[in-house]
């Protein structure tokens, strides 16, 4: 069976499970509706224009704070590669910065931008840059010893060296990182925007809580694990395309 | 291969052009309105200052008014205190412990009170239908649930208890949001809930007691939350601070005597359904600041250990 | 490079930064920002060995039980998946959709199942970090070599051997990978597991303090957030090295031509 056929009933199994769980009792069914209420929920909420207003504003902090995040990440990871005595004097300061929970960022961020996108986006790129320069880092690390004393032989210069060897070597690295930063960005965007107060989804999905709206609260959380896999396919597809001539090395590295 | 990596090069540095470039806070041309940020949550009590944008009393005094809900007070005092936000709403008891810390906050307007009637406010202190419990001091040795320790909740509780003859101390607390209460409370993982609307409607429609009304144990008249400001745009610019009271005054007394314009303006900030706000006690809002309330506040919290020293009110207090 | 060329090495940027850290913040009346010299008058005041039993203990062991049943979790369903393409594009989106689910909508929902106590903190941080080690595993299953594949199935190794000596010892880079990253966030999820209904925990004391505007001593919370981290990190990189010691001798040996 095609992949993406069972991808979709692998989804209408979950949404099946979803529906039978709170009737039959192993949820209470008043705070964990079943799914045809959450469905209904979900309509009502495309109704309202401030729904579409929030989930414009997640997904503009998502990318906004991924695209920094990656950029970021590319340039100080490739800097620390290309010269090793950085990285041995960055090192510990990196260990002790990488888990720092973003969430304690949040009363410095709250101060700094008040309730506005720019503090989730911070909070984004803050998680998901660590992502990214860490593979990185094992992408330039790793690059093969036999190309690198081809090119030394051959006298390539840096610039070249970097477009030639590098590059292509830490790609697959690079790809994963972004992988895996864009899931982590979706999750603090949301979650930042719930926490802090900034406009999105995440805010919708308090404010729903707040007034005790049980269903609406479901139906906008359905739509951020709807956004986690579009953001899976859509990276998937790009890992696809950028990788394609290097599907042999692909089976040995990281996911 | 490259044209991906030039795209995305390109891509992140439109966008942090674009996020860099959408700065706030400029300051407007002399005659022009002023704009400000007040920091609420999106809660009933909030009502009067979206009923009073919505009627123009901010407008009308040339106030450009911008609401932005945040989580709690932990999060709007250091946003106002830094000047994030001109003016924030926060409840009385934050208030007070951030003064005692030394935080340059000053009292602008009152936010809203208790209604003051036994059994009709807009919070009640709940048990289980079948619960042994019948009364407040049987609370002593259980648990009791509330939005944030050390504030508020717990200040009028352990009154409430005392006022019915139980040793306040002796009433343990757990922090639960809200919107978690109801759900613990009939599971029987705490063994009563202090809520507030709706959350109350919600648990006289699950079957839940309500044994006390604690905002009205605590003291008459109570003053649960109030406006504020920093002491900082206090002496900048006291004229934007006369304004924004007396725009304040003008949305309290409207909200307390148009209440179905407040049931219908919560539809416009909250997900509450029409049917719950039609349902829901309203709090009270009377546009001066109780002192005496404020003090009573003040003195059970210092008795409880929240406050280590006599609150200074004259400082902190219109 | 010898040992103490490497201590200074290590130790320069960070002294270096926590001493601009000192002067600049040294005449700061902002409450949110004292005086460096404050928060690490209130780290010693306030972490003491009786604080550090009643709310740091906890949250470890906490974090290591959530940790460990990720672990567990994460590995043999990663091992069920990975095996077998049918049954990974069956489940793959539904498990970027359960993972998409911010932790803090999803503490409430586990809270209704498992009530208050410590159990639902355990199966929140699980819950989180369990995605890296799946996907991980995943991968790494996915990614093994053919030609030993071949090998044990000529040879008839199948079921608990194959899976210990060919799947788990193929994986086993890229599932230590998926639990670095497990690492990082369990630790932000011990803290916001501990934002709801927690009586004691490190996160939980952090969020008080917060609360009750004692700044320097939240501060002081969050700079031992960070040296647990880099404490786990640590133990981390000692575990790592020592089961992978076959992994990092191949690559090596590899590299000495």
């Amino acid at each position: 069976m095609n992949r993406t056929v069972l991808g979709l009933l692998g989804l209408v199994t979950f949404g099946g499970l979803l529906e039978v769980a709170p009737r039959v009792g192993l949820v209470p069914a008043q705070y964990a509706p079943p799914s045809s209420r959450i469905a209904a929920a979900l309509a009502e909420q495309a109704r309202q224009p401030q729904f579409w207003a929030a989930l414009g504003d997640t997904v503009q902090t998502w990318l906004t704070g991924l695209a920094i995040a990656v950029a970021a990440g590319l340039a100080v990871g490739v800097l620390l590669g290309a010269v090793p005595m950085l990285w041995s004097v960055t090192a510990t300061t990196v260990e002790f910065l990488r888990p720092i929970p973003s969430v304690a960022l949040i009363p410095l961020v709250v101060v700094l931008y008040g309730s506005t996108i720019r503090a989730t986006v911070v909070l984004v790129v803050y998680a998901a840059f660590w992502q990214v320069l860490l593979q990185v880092l094992h992408g330039v690390a790793d690059v093969d010893p036999v190309a690198r004393d081809t090119a030394r032989v051959y006298r390539l210069g840096r610039w070249a060296r970097l477009r030639y060897l590098v590059w292509p070597s830490a790609l697959p690295y690079v790809v994963t990182g972004v992988r895996l930063a864009a899931s982590v960005a979706l999750i603090l965007a949301v979650t930042g925007s719930l926490i802090v107060g900034s406009p999105g989804l995440g805010k919708e999905i308090e404010v729903a809580r707040q007034s005790g709206a049980a269903p609406a609260v479901y139906a906008l959380v359905v739509v951020t694990g709807l956004l986690g896999v579009v953001a899976n396919v859509a990276t998937r597809a790009i890992e696809r395309r950028v990788l394609a001539w290097h599907t042999a090395v692909r089976t040995e590295v990281g996911a | 291969m490259r044209r991906p990596l030039v795209a995305l090069f390109t891509a992140a540095a439109l966008l942090t052009a674009t996020a860099c470039s959408s700065s706030g806070g400029e300051k407007p041309a002399a005659g022009q309105p002023d704009n400000v940020n007040a920091g609420v949550i999106a809660i009933v009590d909030v009502a009067p200052i979206y009923l009073g944008k919505q009627q123009g009393f901010f407008s009308k005094r040339n106030i450009n008014l911008t609401l932005t809900t945040a989580q709690g007070g932990a999060a709007i005092v250091p946003a106002v205190v830094s000047g994030q936000y001109q003016f924030g709403f926060s409840n009385s008891i934050s208030l007070l412990l951030a003064a005692e810390k030394g935080l340059p906050l000053k009292v602008v307007c009152n936010g809203n009170n208790s209604t003051g009637k036994d059994g009709e406010d807009f919070a009640g202190l709940f048990v289980k239908a079948d619960s042994p419990i019948k009364s407040p001091k049987d609370l002593v040795g259980k648990t009791v649930a509330a939005n944030t320790l050390k504030n508020i909740v717990e200040v009028s509780v352990r009154a409430s208890v005392k006022k019915d003859g139980g040793d306040p101390a002796g009433v343990k607390f757990a922090e639960l949001p809200f919107p978690d209460q109801l759900p613990a409370l009939q599971a029987g993982r705490v063994d009563a809930i202090f809520v507030v609307e709706p959350f109350q409607a919600a648990a006289v429609a699950a079957g839940a007691k309500k044994i006390a009304s604690s905002y009205v144990d605590a003291g008459p008249n109570l003053t649960v939350a109030m406006y504020f400001t920093s002491q900082q745009l206090e002496s900048s610019n006291p004229d934007l601070v006369k304004r924004f009271t007396e725009a304040m005054k003008e949305s309290l007394a409207y909200a307390d005597s148009h209440p179905d314009d407040v049931r219908a303006v919560l539809g416009t900030y909250t997900q509450i359904s029409a049917d719950v706000r039609a349902k829901l006690t309203l709090p009270k809002w009377p546009a001066e600041v109780d002192t005496a309330s404020v003090q009573t506040l003040a003195d059970l919290a210092q008795s409880y250990g929240l406050l280590t020293k006599p609150a200074n009110l004259t400082d902190l207090l219109p | 490079m010898t040992f103490v060329r490497r201590i200074i090495l290590a130790v320069a940027l960070p002294i270096t930064l926590l001493g601009l850290w000192w002067f600049a913040s040294e005449g700061s009346t902002n409450y949110l920002w004292p005086p460096l010299s404050r928060i690490l008058t209130a780290f010693g005041d306030t972490w003491t060995a009786e604080r550090l039993r009643a709310d740091v203990v906890p949250s470890l062991t906490r974090l290591a039980a959530g940790y460990g049943l990720a672990v567990i979790a994460g590995i043999a369903l990663g091992v069920l998946i990975g095996g077998a393409p049918r049954v990974r594009a069956f489940t793959e989106p539904v498990l970027e959709f359960m993972r998409a689910i911010p932790p803090p909508v999803l503490v409430p929902i586990i809270m209704l199942v498992l009530g208050l106590g410590d159990t639902m903190k355990i199966v929140v941080i699980a819950s989180g970090c369990v995605w890296p080690i799946l996907l991980n595993t995943v991968e790494g299953v996915r990614g093994r070599d053919e030609v030993l594949d071949d090998t044990c199935r000529t040879y008839g190794i199948r079921g608990g051997l194959r899976v210990r000596h060919l799947v788990l010892r193929a994986a086993s880079p890229q599932i230590l990978t998926g639990a670095r990253q497990a690492l990082s966030i369990a630790i932000i999820l011990m803290v916001i597991s501990e934002l709801f209904a927690a009586e004691n925990g490190l996160g939980f004391t952090v969020m008080q303090f917060s609360r009750g505007f004692q700044i320097p001593e939240m501060w002081s919370g969050v700079f031992l957030l960070g040296l647990i981290g880099v404490a786990l990190a640590a133990v981390y990189r000692l575990v790592e090295a020592w089961l992978l010691r076959w992994y990092h001798g191949q690559r090596l040996s590899r590299r000495e031509w």
